[in-house]
């Protein structure tokens, strides 16, 4: 069969039976239409899904949460691979479950920007996406956000759908606020990206960042630099800061003022290994932990949020 | 004797320089052995070669040739020699005093010094290498104190490298190819055996052009040197930064080889620039290959 649209429901449930009853006739129409059917929930709930589809929950892959909802753009980066696998002519069907609690303002809103983007980001691939939330103990900001982020809601009439465009513009005003000026600043220029790599790998190994995260570090802020340089006009500034939860580095650049078009979902797509461009922002955001971007032609800011421990193995393949 | 055991390049020799060349094939002696001839004459200096046989000097000399150099002009006017000393069972027994004589004269017809390589022959060496190592010993007091600088040439081929140690600690120490490009970030190398380019540092965008340079050339060598695909190497074990800039271009440079059955090899690559490869996605593309690092097959 031919599918073209992308399905993007939100099931805001309040006890078992009703998670049941919308997950699992979601995972047998899946099979029975020939999709192949992912289910990224939590233990109890995979325990649950699994005893109500019997036999056949052998023919479903089960994903615990942790691994799979750690930071938003690398679970953007598992799905993409894992729909990848599949090929042209095979759709997912996915029940993917968030992990809401224990996230700041911050980290929440990003999750909730993430949800909003998927329907952006996988638009037109016929895979169909089932985000069940648990309105007994989730706040009311993130169920609300729910049915703002979810064209439709299994189970619910009416939908207060945001544009996603309108609704990431919401979750900015929820991201810190910008570094201020310190002596750590580290001014960069064209041509000049390797006194900024040293600088970085000092600081981030003077902070016991671990090797590979000091790597990760030092690439995700020289393609940032490098996009300044190519595109801000040419210079600008890397400030630093550490505070109890996250290594971040902004970039700020005072622009081109050209007036070429923004990018369309910088880094949110993978590109094609044939792509001339693309691999850059793309990378920024899978090996930073959250990026904050506001890319202006007037002067763009860019922050890169390194998380000081990890709760779960970083880009683990999904 | 001051034991320099540090790897100096060709273009870096000066004189009362007495440096060991190792080489692997007859391309890395040639590309060694040029530039170190040219350089002579481009400073006013004479070029002497003592081949291990008896064979005309414009045959000796005709591997320069293909680095445009006029060989029976240079040899007609003296700038360049060839003196079959080594070409006889005993020729290793009186080396300096015939490099000795050499520098003396070359001085004596107006040059500014002397430059002599010598090809080092098993046969000659003696037992247990005594001769050679008798030889090498008298050779350094005469770079010491005339106006000349030697390579003394062995082919790895024919003496190991447990061999070569102790007789490079009677150098000032090896010689090798001249950088393909040297910035304060990278230095791009060429490798003989297999051929192909060694990259060590980092490479961004302020040193990818010289990068795509050296592909650019190392890609018409290898379509010279076989008439299927080109297959490239590159050693990349002594590569710790890489950036996304700079990968593209070994992409795309993968893929045109691809395009014509060849393929780009890269060896040695390290941890995190492997990760950076996978997320790009340029971990599976179609003419490059990963293989570990160490001797290859």
């Amino acid at each position: 069969m031919t599918r073209t649209g992308l399905v993007h429901q939100a099931l805001r449930y309040g006890s078992d039976d009703e998670f049941l009853a919308g997950t699992a006739e979601h995972a047998r129409a899946g099979l029975d239409d020939g999709d192949t059917v992912l289910a990224v929930v939590s233990a109890h709930n995979i325990s649950l899904l699994a005893g109500a589809l019997g036999d056949r929950s052998g023919e479903v892959e089960f994903v615990d949460v942790r691994d799979w909802y750690d930071y938003p753009s690398r679970t953007l980066g598992r799905y993409h691979a894992y729909c990848d696998r599949l090929g042209p002519d095979r759709h997912a069907r996915v029940i993917g479950e968030p992990v809401w609690t224990g996230r700041s303002d911050f980290e929440t809103h990003e999750w909730l920007r993430y949800e909003s983007l998927l329907n952006v980001v996988f638009a037109g691939t016929g895979h169909r996406i089932l985000c069940p939330y648990d309105t007994r103990t989730l706040p009311d900001a993130v169920v609300r956000g729910a049915a703002r982020t979810h064209p439709e809601l299994a189970g619910e009439s009416g939908t207060l759908y945001a544009d996603p465009a309108d609704f990431c513009a919401e979750c900015d005003e929820h991201r810190p606020a910008a570094l201020s000026a310190g002596p750590q600043d580290i001014r960069f220029a064209r041509g000049r990206s390797a006194a900024v790599r040293r600088a970085l790998t000092a600081y981030a190994r003077g902070l016991g960042l671990p090797e590979q995260r000091t790597h990760d570090l030092v690439a995700a802020v020289h393609e940032t630099v490098v996009n300044s340089v190519r595109h801000g006009g040419g210079q600008g500034v890397v400030r630093l800061h550490s505070d109890p939860d996250y290594v971040i580095c902004e970039i700020r650049d005072d622009g081109s003022h050209a007036s070429a078009p923004r990018p369309r979902l910088p880094g949110h797509l993978p590109p094609r290994p044939h792509a001339a461009s693309g691999h850059g922002m793309w990378l920024v955001r899978q090996l930073s932990d959250l990026v904050a971007d506001d890319l202006d032609p007037a002067g763009s800011v860019v922050r890169l949020y390194f998380r000081h421990r990890h709760p779960v193995s970083p880009l683990r393949e999904g | 004797m001051t034991v320099v055991p540090a790897l100096r390049t060709v273009g870096q020799m000066r004189q009362g320089d007495h440096l060991l060349l190792g080489y692997d094939t007859d391309e890395e002696r040639d590309t060694v052995l040029a530039a170190f001839l040219l350089d002579g004459l481009a400073s006013g200096q004479r070029g002497l070669v003592l081949p291990p046989a008896d064979i005309p000097a414009g045959v000796a000399l005709s591997f320069l040739e293909a680095h445009g150099c006029r060989v029976d002009e240079e040899i007609a006017t003296g700038r360049l020699c060839v003196d079959p000393q080594l070409a006889v069972p005993e020729g290793l027994w009186d080396l300096d005093e015939a490099i000795r004589r050499e520098a003396r004269r070359a001085v004596g017809d107006g040059f500014l010094g002397l430059r002599v390589c010598t090809e080092v022959l098993r046969a000659q060496a003696g037992k247990g290498l005594k001769t050679l190592h008798d030889s090498e010993l008298l050779l350094d007091p005469v770079f010491a104190s005339l106006p000349v600088l030697g390579i003394c040439q062995y082919d790895r081929r024919v003496f190991d490298e447990a061999e070569l140690v102790p007789i490079a600690g009677l150098h000032h120490g090896r010689v090798g190819a001249d950088a393909v490009w040297r910035d304060e970030l990278l230095a791009i190398t060429r490798t003989f055996a297999p051929p192909g380019l060694a990259l060590a540092g980092e490479v961004d965008e302020s040193n990818v052009t010289a990068v795509a340079r050296a592909l650019h050339t190392e890609t018409a060598r290898a379509r010279a040197r076989t008439a299927g695909g080109a297959h490239i190497r590159l050693d990349l074990r002594e590569l710790h930064f890489i950036d996304v800039g700079a990968l593209r271009l070994l992409v795309f440079t993968a893929l045109g080889l691809y395009a014509s059955g060849g393929t780009l090899v890269l060896t040695g690559v390290a941890a995190h620039v492997q990760r950076v490869m996978r997320v790009a996605g340029w971990d599976r593309v179609p003419g490059l290959r990963f293989e570990p690092s160490g001797e290859p097959p």
